[in-house]
């Protein structure tokens, strides 16, 4: 085992070495592949969580959606007539008891009205209700709800009588539209003048979920059942839970009949998307970004391990054996593919930021995310890419006989 | 065969090529060269034994042979009490890092690492310690006069202290053979003359085989084979070819 990792040892100084000497332009190529294939793996995936992510209410932290069958997150977002959960605080409050579920919150979607101000002169807004956590303040349809206050005081153990708060936190468009800023009063057309909102916060940023640039306002649940006659049944379009603990979701499928249990998984939220476009974009990119990596390594390893044939046919007469000098070649194949990979997880949050740039200068809202899993991801991608390369150079490595090489 | 000494070939005939050519081995036939024929060698320990001929009289395929680096088509070859033709690829390595030290006329020495490095490269496969490797890399490098130049890359070393690092590289596994082809090729004329002062020296305990096309350095031997279309065509002192 010593043995085996000084050699691991040596090949890695001695690749440090080429990196800084006269092998550096080559050796170099192959990380700058690697990192090109990791770079473009990065990006797309970064843009297909930020699609996933754009097909659902809740941008963070969220791991379950219960919604109705046959319902979809898309058109949750946009048709707000479709089946609805009932009962909905109580469940979350029972929810909330589990001490494996992180928060959970109804979530009530309303396209509304809105008085302008100006008479006979309406404009619509989405407005998404919701629980607020006590002790987590999550981003709700791309929304803080930190600025509301905590819980749903108006729901009042199901009397609708509790205070009313009429906290609203509008995004940039809804602002925008109704031409508000934090302190405006805010009142669905046909409520009642006690039952306004004001408005405690303007996001800093549009949400980066499917609502994208829609005029969206989030204000507490009890209080837009209220506002739009939803109270009766204490309905809700979704109920949103986060949770580390993979066996919530048994319990949640209990929950309702005739409902789903939505998932994000891993990086992609793939189940949580209606779509499988982001999926099969990230796919693609991992398959081609693993082929062509695979097959540029190769290629490059092939030419590097040619080309230091009598380095390596030195070792053998040094006494190396084959098994040693396959642990040298594949060791110094997989270090520059994890180094290409740090730097190709770089550059991919670098075209993650970019992609956003230009999608924010086109007027559109940032079509890309960054998740931490992103890193991982990439790295992993550069190391797969090396295991599959490996065998080529090492290979390559084998065919000369020692003695040929240096001249017998 | 010498049963004492260091290293020793009997009959030993090297040929290469034949067969057929083409990948499926259908094509046609290829002729057979023979690099050396019934070669018989010995060195013993305290010997430095020089090899001399012409280019392809069959020199660096003799000490190929004799270094375990090659098995001859017929005859055998001892080295430090092993015969090498019936062991596998991986034996002979083991005896090559166990046995032989090898000098090469263009150093070969791994240009990423350091003088100390390089002089440790054995060491490695041996799975020596790191501190080991380094204490005695740096020990044999001191005694060969580089004692300043320890860190330093091949790339900014002379010619001369190049080929003293490969020889230091040689000598680190006490090898009972070190076998040098063309050790003073690549240096002047000074810088040859120390090489083989080293060498001589190296020879107390061990074989020291030597191939060379120089007369100066093929001097400074004890006994000389001569080599000519793969045949040994004489073995004795220099003064007695001359």
């Amino acid at each position: 085992m010593g043995e085996r990792l000084a050699l691991v040892a040596f090949a890695l100084r001695r690749t440090w070495g080429g990196l800084r000497g006269p092998r550096a332009r080559r050796l170099a190529l192959a990380v700058g592949g690697v990192a090109v294939a990791v770079a473009l793996v990065t990006t797309v995936t970064g843009v297909a969580v930020g699609l996933a992510a754009g097909s659902t209410v809740q941008a963070d932290g969220v791991d379950y959606w219960v919604v109705p069958a046959g319902g979809d997150l898309t058109t949750v977002a946009v048709a707000t007539e479709g089946p609805r959960l009932g009962d909905t605080h109580g469940l979350t409050a029972r929810l909330r008891t589990d001490p494996r579920v992180d928060y959970a919150t109804p979530v009530l979607l309303q396209v509304a009205p809105v008085e302008t101000g100006t008479p006979d002169e309406r404009t619509y807004v989405l407005f998404v209700g919701a629980v607020v956590p006590e002790d987590a303040t999550p981003r709700v349809a791309g929304l803080p709800t930190a600025p509301l206050a905590p819980g749903d005081p108006h729901y009042a153990d199901g009397g609708y009588d509790g205070p009313w708060t009429g906290g609203l936190v509008a995004s940039p468009a809804a602002a925008d539209l109704l031409g508000v800023e934090p302190g405006d009063r805010v009142r669905p057309a046909g409520a009642s003048p006690d039952r306004s909102f004001r408005v405690t916060a303007v996001a800093g940023e549009a949400p980066a979920t499917a609502v994208g640039s829609t005029p969206v306002a989030l204000v507490h649940l009890s209080e837009l059942q209220s506002a739009t006659g939803a109270a009766d049944g204490d309905t809700a379009d979704q109920l949103l839970v986060a949770t580390n603990d993979p066996s919530v979701r048994a319990d949640l499928t209990g929950l309702y009949p005739r409902t789903e249990v939505v998932t994000r998984q891993g990086l992609s939220g793939a189940e949580a998307s209606t779509t499988s476009l982001p999926v099969a974009m990230g796919l693609a990119a991992f398959v081609v970004a693993v082929v062509v990596g695979a097959l540029f390594t190769a290629t490059t390893m092939g030419l590097e391990v040619t080309r230091e044939r009598r380095a390596l046919a030195t070792l053998s007469a040094l006494g190396f054996r084959e098994r040693s000098l396959v642990v040298v070649v594949a060791t110094e194949t997989l270090a520059l593919c994890l180094l290409g990979g740090v730097a190709g997880v770089a550059a991919g949050l670098v075209g993650v930021a970019a992609t956003n740039a230009v999608a924010t200068s086109l007027g559109l809202p940032a079509v890309a995310a960054v998740r931490p899993a992103l890193v991982p991801l990439g790295v992993g991608t550069a190391a797969l890419i090396g295991l599959v390369a490996v065998p080529y150079p090492v290979w390559l490595s084998r065919r000369p006989s020692t003695s040929g090489v240096l001249g017998g | 065969m010498d049963a004492t000494a260091a290293v020793a070939c009997e009959g030993v005939t090297r040929e290469y090529g034949g067969g057929r050519a083409g990948p499926l081995g259908r094509g046609p036939s290829r002729p057979t060269v023979t690099a050396l024929a019934d070669v018989s060698f010995a060195a013993a320990r305290g010997e430095v034994v020089g090899v001399a001929g012409p280019s392809g009289s069959g020199k660096s395929t003799l000490l190929h042979l004799l270094a375990a680096l090659d098995t001859p088509t017929a005859g055998r070859v001892v080295l430090d009490g092993t015969e090498t033709t019936a062991l596998s690829s991986r034996e002979r390595a083991r005896l090559r890092l166990d046995a032989v030290g090898v000098v090469f006329q263009r150093f070969h020495l791994l240009s990423a690492l350091s003088a100390r490095a390089n002089v440790a490269v054995p060491l490695v496969e041996r799975g020596v310690p790191r501190p080991e490797r380094r204490e005695r890399a740096e020990s044999l490098l001191a005694d060969l006069g580089l004692g300043d130049r320890t860190a330093h890359v091949p790339g900014t070393l002379s010619g001369g202290e190049r080929q003293r690092v490969a020889i230091a590289r040689a000598l680190v596994t006490d090898p009972a053979v070190v076998v040098a082809d063309e050790p003073t090729g690549e240096l002047d004329t000074a810088t040859g003359e120390r090489v083989l002062d080293l060498l001589a020296e190296t020879a107390a305990d061990r074989a020291v085989v030597l191939a060379s096309h120089d007369e100066q350095a093929l001097a400074r031997t004890d006994r000389v084979v001569r080599l000519r279309d793969g045949r040994r065509v004489s073995d004795g002192t220099v003064d007695d070819d001359g």
